[in-house]
């Protein structure tokens, strides 16, 4: 089979995880305005508690279900009960909390699982691969790419469709209109903290077949997702979707054609981005 | 007298050291990150630039002067300036494209050279030893014309030579932070517009400190090299200028001392409880967050605060600069 | 006031487009030296625009401006300062963490923008500015006040750093945008006496909500609507205007001496 569709297949894979990955960091930067160090902190929980979880016999489907739903409540305790007090400080400090954060839950990782990192199984249904005239491919990686894109439709569902995604989109233009409307905007404040939490935590959960937990696989997963959100544009459902999908493609195109540059070409990408056009390519002008 | 309290403070600190420390190693790397983080703290804490890229220039400083000592025949006086210069250099190149965006943006570009040095330095494997780092560095005696003037060869005989330059330095930043360029980066921080309306050119101003703060952390970096003979690929990743802010923030923005207490404070935690439990950063994550939401002037701050109990009346120090926050609540301006 | 004190600012034909919205659609406005002449106009006339077009704050679309007989319309805010234009702002914008002296010597230095970047000196001695300061000081009444952080400061009190901040740069024509706002009762009066009394060295323009304080001490009256001038004139003339009134929508002009 031809590499390089192989290749941009791949890309297509790895795409749609960093558009999972990325799409609550967007979002929760439209309407906090916060930048959340601590977003890949959520994606390497997610990895380690569905290694757990089949460590203790559960199904990967079980924790594919339960894993997101347990981090996103931890994401909303977070913002609940830590974050919110930040947001009166000067803006380096709402950084630099999540910092430290992020630090806190790595140790947290380590001090649990050890420093080395574990893999998971892919389970059983979607082991092996799909064979179809010339087109080989592992039945997992379709799995994923068929999963987040019904992943996709839903959340871009309920961004359009509620209630609360209204609100939320209102709350990306201006906060004061909408806490004048009479919506508690705290307390949207935590559900889409918490939605970013969960979105991230599938993404890990969704990856970890591929690419084991390991601890330090979070400062990793922030960096990219930066990439994808500031290319995309800050704020954006379609922009973390589209970012994410070029980045992935990209990331793995050049994989076969120059592995180390590959990962220098995204950071200088996402440099060029924030120089000549900063709100991204499908982000709101500031 | 008052004017020169800081500095009197930071050398009772470097002069106690040999006293109350074993280590000579220690002691020169407490001083070492001390100045790294007062580099980083003119950016945050005088112009309120949170620069994610501190560890492009400690990185840079290495290099050099590995490069410097090791294939070339350079004196190590010359071999030091040069890794300062090209420390200096480096934030100019990445301060003249990160300021042209301001808050989160400017965070990000930051953290996006920091990246792209990163991988540079991971791929030119000639220059840098990529993952390997450089290694076997000398350390050259100090002498003039062949003639030894001061032997660098242990721990402490090293310390002696990076105190003085310590020093040096030290009161080089206080004579900046308190010149007419000093004073200004504090207007910057507070209101850049109402800086910008009222005549003053942010550019050159936001220039001139990324260049002073990557001279500084280019000469730390250096000197690291030259106290452990590597230079790592290490001191250009992300944990090295998270490690910088964290000392920098710790201890206290907007006052040069305070960073010398945070890289004390880090160090010697370190030291200490690195031995007892190795997932010792778990309490120093725990302990920024808790300097980001309730102590954000530090452990500076906590002492003033503590101090001006004692003495029962409220003053400040000529050196301390009050962050907006920490002032009181301003009375709103409303529109008529 | 005679007719023959010399122009010191002009605005000629001056627009300001958003997009398609048109803020401004051609003002002509001729300010005379050591003058106080205000702008009035109902919200969204036009008035701040006007003031950013004239200090630079924002760059025109069209038409020319004349500071002391030289074009400086595509000039930046920060090259007019040193022209000698100073401006305070409707909304405070202050350096709250910084004293109210050192809030002025900022003000006052940003004439010389490049002895800012010296890293050596420290501004003390000649460099300090202190008469310039100290007589700001005492022009707006905060001499008791200059070593306070300006965040700490009441409402009226930072209303009048504002207007030393302008002052403090020794400007020919000092912009006063809405400086009276929020102010209560007893502040008010002494922000009156204060814009008066700049009248000697300087010559104020001024955005003003508060029909007392305009008809009382201005010596010209320009009314915006829409974003063009419908009248101007002097107080009383104005006063009694019939189409100011109705832009107006009638009764709102009042206050001020008969």
């Amino acid at each position: 089979m031809n590499i390089y569709l192989l290749q941009v297949i791949n890309g297509i894979g790895i795409g749609m995880l960093y558009f999972l990955l990325a799409v609550g960091l967007s979002i929760v930067f439209g309407l906090l305005r916060f930048v959340n160090f601590a977003h890949g902190a959520f994606y390497l929980i997610g990895a380690y508690f569905c290694y757990q979880m089949t460590r203790w016999g559960m199904s990967f489907w079980l924790a594919l279900v339960v894993v997101p739903v347990v981090v996103g409540a931890i994401g909303w305790a977070t913002e609940k009960l830590i974050l919110r007090h930040v947001y009166a400080t000067d803006h380096e400090f709402h950084i630099l909390v999540t910092v430290g954060l992020a630090l806190a839950v790595q140790e947290l990782v380590i001090l649990q699982w050890g420093p080395l990192g574990d893999s998971v199984a892919v389970p059983d249904v979607l082991q092996g691969v799909v064979m179809w005239g010339s087109f080989i491919y592992p039945k997992y990686r379709l799995f994923v790419i068929g999963f987040t894109a019904v992943l996709a439709v839903l959340l871009w569902w309920v961004l359009e469709g509620t209630r609360l995604g209204s609100a939320v989109r209102a709350g990306s233009e201006s906060t004061e209109m909408v806490s004048l409307l009479g919506i508690n905007v705290l307390r949207i404040f935590s559900l889409v903290f918490g939605l970013g939490a969960a979105t991230a935590a599938l993404a890990g959960v969704l990856a970890s077949p591929i690419r084991g937990a390991e601890p330090f696989m979070g400062i990793e997963a922030l960096a990219v997702a930066f990439v994808v959100v500031v290319v995309g544009g800050m704020g954006s459902f379609s922009g973390a979707l589209l970012g994410g999908l070029m980045i992935g493609i990209v990331q793995s195109v050049m994989s076969t054609l120059w592995p180390e540059g590959a990962r220098l070409m995204i950071y200088v990408a996402m440099a060029a981005v924030l120089l000549l056009r900063p709100h991204g390519l499908l982000g709101r002008k500031e | 007298m008052k004017k020169y309290t800081h500095f009197i403070f930071a050398a009772v600190v470097v002069a106690a050291m040999p006293l109350l420390m074993q280590s000579g190693s220690l002691a020169s790397e407490v001083l070492i990150f001390a100045l790294a983080a007062m580099g980083c703290n003119l950016l945050l804490g005088f112009t309120g630039l949170l620069s994610f890229g501190q560890g492009i220039f400690f990185g840079l400083g290495s290099y050099t002067l590995a490069l410097m000592l090791t294939r070339w025949p350079v004196p190590m006086p010359l071999a030091l300036l040069l890794a300062t210069v090209m420390g200096a250099l480096g934030a100019a190149v990445v301060g003249w494209v990160a300021i042209r965006q301001r808050g989160t943006y400017f965070v990000m570009l930051t953290l996006a050279f920091a990246q792209m040095f990163y991988f540079v330095a991971y791929t030119a494997t000639g220059l840098t030893g990529g993952d390997n780092g450089l290694m076997d560095i000398p350390r050259p005696n100090l002498s003039v014309f062949g003639a030894d003037l001061w032997t660098l060869a242990s721990p402490w005989q090293f310390y002696g030579f990076v105190s003085v330059i310590f020093l040096v330095v030290f009161w080089l930043l206080l004579k900046v932070s308190r010149s007419t360029f000093g004073r200004t980066l504090l207007a910057v921080r507070d209101n850049e517009e109402r800086a910008a309306a009222i005549g003053y050119n942010l550019r050159l101003l936001k220039l001139q400190v990324f260049v002073i703060s990557g001279a500084v952390t280019g000469l730390a970096g250096a000197l690291h090299a030259m106290m452990t003979g590597l230079a790592p690929l290490s001191n250009a990743e992300y944990h090295t200028s998270e490690m910088i802010l964290v000392m920098t923030v710790i201890g206290g923005t907007g006052n040069l001392f305070a960073s010398l207490l945070g890289s004390a404070f880090y160090l010697l935690l370190a030291d200490w409880l690195s031995q007892l439990w190795p997932r010792w950063l778990l309490l120093l994550g725990i302990a920024l967050m808790a300097v980001s939401l309730w102590m954000q002037r530090g452990l500076w701050g906590l002492g003033e605060t503590v101090w001006n109990r004692l003495q029962g009346h409220r003053k400040q120090s000529a050196d301390t600069v009050v962050a907006p926050s920490a002032a009181a609540v301003p009375a709103k301006g409303e529109q008529a | 006031m005679s007719p023959k004190t010399p122009i010191l600012l002009e605005a000629i034909d001056v627009e300001k487009h958003y997009g398609k919205f048109a803020a401004l659609g051609g003002v002509s406005l001729q300010v005379r030296a050591n003058t106080v002449h205000s702008v009035i106009g109902p919200n969204g006339a036009g008035k701040t625009t006007l003031f950013h077009m004239l200090t630079g704050t924002k760059t025109v679309s069209g038409g020319r401006i004349l500071f002391d007989g030289q074009d400086v319309t595509h000039e930046p805010d920060h090259r007019r300062v040193q022209r000698g234009i100073a401006r305070s702002f409707q909304v405070t914008s202050l350096f709250l963490s910084l004293p109210v002296r050192e809030n002025l010597r900022l003000g006052a230095q940003g004439v010389q923008p490049a002895r800012a970047l010296n890293p050596w000196h420290e501004p003390v001695g000649a460099r300090a500015q202190s008469q310039v300061i100290d007589a700001v000081l005492s022009k707006v009444g905060l001499e008791n006040l200059a070593d306070t952080p300006a965040g700490n400061l009441s409402h009226g009190q930072q209303r009048r750093l504002e207007v030393g901040m302008a002052l403090a740069a020794r400007p020919k024509a000092i912009f006063l945008d809405e400086p009276t706002s929020g102010m209560g009762i007893d502040d008010l009066d002494d922000m009156k006496r204060l814009i008066k009394s700049l009248r000697d060295e300087h010559t104020v323009v001024l955005i003003e909500h508060n029909m007392n304080i305009v008809m009382d001490i201005s010596d010209t009256v320009t009314v915006m609507q829409m974003g063009r001038v419908l009248a101007e004139g002097m107080p009383h003339d104005i006063r009694s205007d019939e189409r100011v009134r109705t832009a107006y929508l009638g009764n709102m002009i009042t206050g001020g001496k008969a």
